[in-house]
């Protein structure tokens, strides 16, 4: 992140401190950051320390800042914008101090404040677009374009362009706007950093631009943050260490740099090194939320258990790991033989798999990320993810989040980390597709009203949607559209092209020479063909959504009402409007219901069984629909619903394993019952002796005497008079046959 | 839950003694709540009725659930009960709580935890247990504490005013064979607490929404009232029989008393073993154990002919 204690801000400040020996009678603030920013240590310590002697409160404002002394400039600021005619540029610097030191919100309200006092205030918009940079927020390219409208000379305001669009992928205005940020100022390293970093992002040599920073300021550490940070955008994870190695080698005291790699560090699964960082970072007074929050996390993996084998690395919570361990291991096995035929490669470090089972805690790893990074995020070889227990029942499925994230794993190793965000998404939002249809479905009222609204984005264009969203669910919408434009590669070249453009983008190709290389038509053209498939495919559905809407709401009201026979006969025509949806008040739901106050189960079945294959997730309706199939006879569609909701919500539900474990009974699968039991007692029963007994008579089922006893007895140790586990130990001691 | 086999060996003794069950449904104040408390009080009425000939059920819900119709029944039974009886009340609905005084909501004038502590001990039965679901019940349990009679309240002090789920899972225990977690074929009043307990909490975990009501209790006739047992607290619910599942093997067979005794002894034997387990080789402990299991089984399995 690039943060403005190194800008130079070209202050205009003009203030000189009137008094004091003649050396300090010239000093200025400018000229103070601009010896730092050079890198004359000395020169730039003995001009601030003049600055706050200085009789003027702003000046030692700016003096005690440049000392590190907080508080003392926080104070001079306060005094130095007290008068009424203080001039707004005060306010845009207390702002600009009070935003190094984690103090957004304030610093936010005096920008605001300096824009009251001058609207025409470059300085004030410059301000609040680095603090929307910060949070990947879209208002930071309209605010530093009115910056540079304001005062097109502004060095500073081009530099944040240009980072701006680097870090959306835009490297043609990036290089732009560095160029324009170089022309007007010669020490504009950030500008040069943006030039470096696309140099090394399209693999050709950045020694001349880093000779041209050296020659300014050899040890400018940020130069290199910045490198690293927009390597981290263009998942160039382990070449974003190095880099901010390099920064702190150069700057020892870039605290913020030093914490950058710590949690760079803690990306590629590491402790103790990002724990040294970090520390130093904070016990040095850098202690911006996400070095407090990544210390708090190391803290916390005291509270994690670590299982590592040859192909995979599996860190879940100590009070859910004996469960669910079994269940991610087992698709992480699955998933990395299926991704290595597919993609033909095999990964050359152990996958690890970070599962949290406090959201706040997975919500540190995506720190500074752009994008929703809501379910899961990869970087390089290690993925960290929410647990299912972190999230509400029906909110997420953890086993489409892990095909998605480890297709990145495979993604960003097959392209040698040189791939589109667009690209990696849309792969790994594809995958999840091909592994279930049912995980496919997202297509959400906010992606049928993005059709509807003709708001879909060029594909040259798309990773803007994950980066800087225009509106609010435009993130949503790009993983959608970013998913279907490879299931549409699919349908029209075929899977080996998804292959081929994989190999392209390895290669560094564009995606406009991707496009055009492997798929044979100009980006344009895709687009056409692209829009021209989706409105095929959900054009109607779009065109109905207001129409759809309204009747759904009525049948909601008949469903109120409990006009039964009207929510039958209205209901599957709503449906059909709208096949996918599987919200709130579903139209699936509401026939189901209507149905069981009829007592017609086939109805209630049908409906809810359409939810399940349109992708419905919600655990309780999931384990309504295997009752009644269950109910009906139909044991192995019974346990195929369970087993979905095993990818769910599997904790907190012991009855969910209970009664799976016993259909897989009936079903003779053994293998399956005896998972499923075991998960049952990892989730703590009430009942452990019923639960102990299930899993001994499972394994005997299944031809391992041996465990069957060990279970039995674990049962009678609970319970000594529990009768079924006494004939079964009886039954085993004597050695009689297996029932089956 | 597992007694100590002199309790159980008289528990079986007394197998003729009558539970009294009342259970009441008090006011709802709105159509989802009057069908939420009157649907778990006739859920209880169900299995507290299939609980056989010692039962005596007493539900009151709807416009039955009266301070008066309350105070008659009572009444009734403080006529008929004798001390060996046990009594179990239950309170499902609205409470509140004003800092003193505990009031359940009924139809009509309220009865106060005073109150209601007074008409359980017009009743003989020495052996009481009382379930007070409600909104605010944590500041009943002061009131109605009494050596002999156990409290269990859905919330830890009258300040938790929200309205609770707890009936919800204690009428689910009771129907639930899990809740018999020592297979007893009977749920006792810890085994019920225990697992309306954690079911509630569970729900408010799956909900992701901040707990409203922590369940307590208190059986010592005096204290604090607790979570868990121990320290003195929750000897009583252990034994306190709430619901029985099963025919109960009784003592007065003269022909299996020398079983019963056997398997008594085998009991015991098992129980010092599971209290010794952690200073015992574990392959010496496994082999202990499975052999008196064993032996246990056969002897059970002759009872059973």
């Amino acid at each position: 992140m690039i943060r403005l204690a190194y800008i130079a801000v070209v202050l205009q400040l003009g203030v000189a401190v009137a008094h004091g020996a003649a050396a300090e009678r010239d000093a200025v603030p400018a000229d103070c950051w601009a010896a730092r920013k050079h890198g004359h240590a000395a020169e730039a310590q003995q001009c601030f320390n003049a600055l706050t002697r200085s009789v003027d409160a702003y000046a030692r404002a700016e003096g005690f800042w440049g000392l590190e002394d907080w508080q003392k400039a926080n104070e001079q600021f306060r005094l130095a914008t007290q008068p009424a005619d203080s001039k707004p540029l005060y306010r845009v610097r207390w702002g600009t101090l009070l935003h190094e030191r984690f103090n957004n919100k304030e610093a936010a309200d005096l920008f605001q404040e300096a824009l009251a006092k001058d609207p025409s205030s470059a300085q004030a918009y410059l301000g609040l677009a680095v603090l929307s940079a910060d949070g990947f927020d879209s208002r930071a390219n309209e605010y530093a374009t009115k910056s540079a409208e304001l005062d097109p000379r502004l060095a500073d305001t081009h530099e944040l362009l240009a980072k701006l669009a680097l870090e959306n992928d835009n490297r043609p205005s990036a290089l732009d706007e560095a160029d324009k940020a170089i022309a007007m100022e010669n020490d504009a390293m950030g500008a040069m950093a943006v030039h470096a970093a696309i140099e090394l992002i399209e693999d050709r040599p950045l020694d001349a631009w880093l000779a041209k920073i050296a020659s300014i300021n050899p040890a400018y550490g940020p130069a290199y943050a910045d490198i690293a940070h927009y390597l981290e955008l263009h998942y160039r994870f382990e070449d974003s260490v190095v880099w901010y190695r390099k920064a702190t080698a150069a700057d020892a005291r870039l605290w913020s740099a030093h914490s950058l790699l710590g949690i760079a560090l803690m990306r590629e699964g590491k402790e103790d090194e990002p724990l040294r960082e970090l520390e130093l970072s904070y016990n040095n007074g850098y202690r911006d939320p996400a070095t407090v929050n990544s210390l708090r996390l190391l803290d916390s993996y005291k509270n994690f258990e670590t299982v590592t084998d040859s192909t995979t690395i599996v860190k879940l919570g100590k009070g859910e790991a004996d469960l669910l361990r079994p269940y991610i291991h087992a698709e992480m096995l699955t998933i990395l033989v299926t991704y290595e035929k597919k993609y033909g490669i095999r990964l050359p470090l152990p996958v690890q798999v970070e599962v949290y089972p406090n959201h706040e805690d997975f919500a540190v790893r995506t720190l500074g990320m752009p994008g929703l990074g809501a379910l899961g995020v990869t970087f390089g070889e290690v993925v960290a993810m929410d647990s299912p227990s972190g999230r509400k029942p029906g909110d997420f499925n953890w086993g489409a989040t892990l095909w998605h994230e480890m297709s990145h794993v495979f993604i960003i190793t097959a392209t040698h980390q040189r791939v589109p965000r667009w690209f990696t998404e849309g792969m790994a939002v594809h995958e999840e597709g091909e592994r279930s249809a049912e995980w496919s479905g997202r297509v959400t009222p906010d992606v049928l009203i993005a059709i509807r609204d003709k708001k879909l984005l060029p594909i040259l264009r798309l990773d803007r949607g994950f980066v800087f969203p225009e509106y609010p669910q435009q993130v949503l919408v790009s993983y959608f559209q970013a998913g279907t434009l490879c299931d549409f590669v699919k349908v029209k070249w075929g899977e080996a092209k998804l292959m081929q453009m994989v190999h392209s983008y390895a290669a560094s190709k564009s995606t406009a020479e991707v496009v055009q290389g492997d798929l044979g038509v100009a980006p344009e053209e895709f687009d056409r063909q692209y829009l021209a498939w989706i409105e095929g495919k959900y054009g109607a559905e779009a065109a109905g959504f207001d129409a759809w809407r309204a009747v759904l709401k009525t049948l909601a009201a008949a469903a109120k009402a409990t006009q039964l026979d009207e929510v039958l006969r209205q209901g599957p025509a709503v449906q059909a409007m709208y096949p996918e949806y599987v919200g709130d008040a579903n139209a699936y739901e509401l026939v189901a219901d209507a149905a069981r106050a009829k007592g017609d189960a086939t109805v209630e079945t049908k409906s809810l069984l359409t939810y399940e294959h349109e992708g419905g997730e919600q655990p309780e309706v999931l384990k309504r629909l295997a009752t009644l199939q269950q109910a009906a006879g139909n044991n192995a569609e019974a346990a195929a619903t369970l087993a979905r909701v095993n990818y769910i919500y599997p904790v907190q539900d012991e009855a969910l394993h209970r009664t799976l474990g016993g259909l897989l009974m009936t079903q003779k699968d053994y293998a399956g019952a005896v998972r499923e039991y075991t998960a049952a007692i990892a989730c703590a029963p009430l009942d452990k002796a019923g639960a102990n007994l299930s899993l001994a008579q499972a394994y005997l089922a299944a031809g391992q005497r041996d465990k069957a006893e060990e279970y039995v007895l674990a049962a009678l140790e609970t319970a000594p008079g529990y009768r079924p586990a006494q004939k079964l130990l009886l039954q085993l001691q004597r050695a009689l046959p297996t029932p089956n | 839950m597992r007694l100590p086999a002199l309790v159980l060996f008289a528990s079986a003794l007394c197998a003729r003694a009558s539970t009294y069950y009342v259970t009441v449904a008090g006011l709802g104040g709105e159509p989802d709540y009057e069908q939420r408390f009157a649907a778990a009080a006739r859920d209880l009425d169900k299995v507290f009725k299939a609980g056989g000939v010692g039962a005596h059920v007493v539900t009151l819900s709807g416009p039955q659930a009266t301070a008066a119709r309350l105070k008659q029944a009572m009444a009734e039974i403080a006529k008929t009960a004798v001390p060996t009886d046990d009594l179990v009340l239950t309170l499902i609905g609205h409470g509140s709580f004003d800092g003193a005084e505990y009031r359940f909501n009924m139809v009509g004038p309220d009865l106060t935890a005073a109150e209601l502590a007074g008409l359980c001990d017009r009743i003989s039965a020495r052996r009481q247990l009382v379930v007070d679901t409600t909104s605010a019940s944590g500041g009943a349990v002061a009131a109605f504490q009494r050596p002999g009679r156990a409290v269990i309240s859905a919330t830890k002090s009258g300040t938790e005013k929200n309205a609770t789920v707890f009936a919800r899972y204690w009428v689910e225990a009771l129907q639930d064979s899990a809740a018999d977690t020592d297979k007893s074929d009977s749920v006792s009043a810890m085994e019920a607490y225990t697992y309306a307990s954690k079911k509630t909490a569970a729900f408010y975990d799956s909900q992701k929404r901040i707990a409203t009501e922590h369940a307590v209790f208190s059986d010592a006739g005096r204290g604090e009232p607790v979570r868990d047992a121990g320290n003195g607290q929750g000897a009583l619910m252990a034994t306190f029989t709430v619901l029985r599942l099963g025919n109960q093997q009784t003592a007065n067979d003269p022909a299996r008393r020398d079983l019963l005794a056997k398997k008594e002894a085998l009991e015991q034997k098992i129980d010092v073993l599971k209290y010794g387990k952690a200073a015992m080789d574990p392959a010496v402990y496994k082999r202990q154990l499975t052999s008196t299991l064993v032996e246990l089984a056969t002897v059970q399995e002759e009872m059973d002919k």
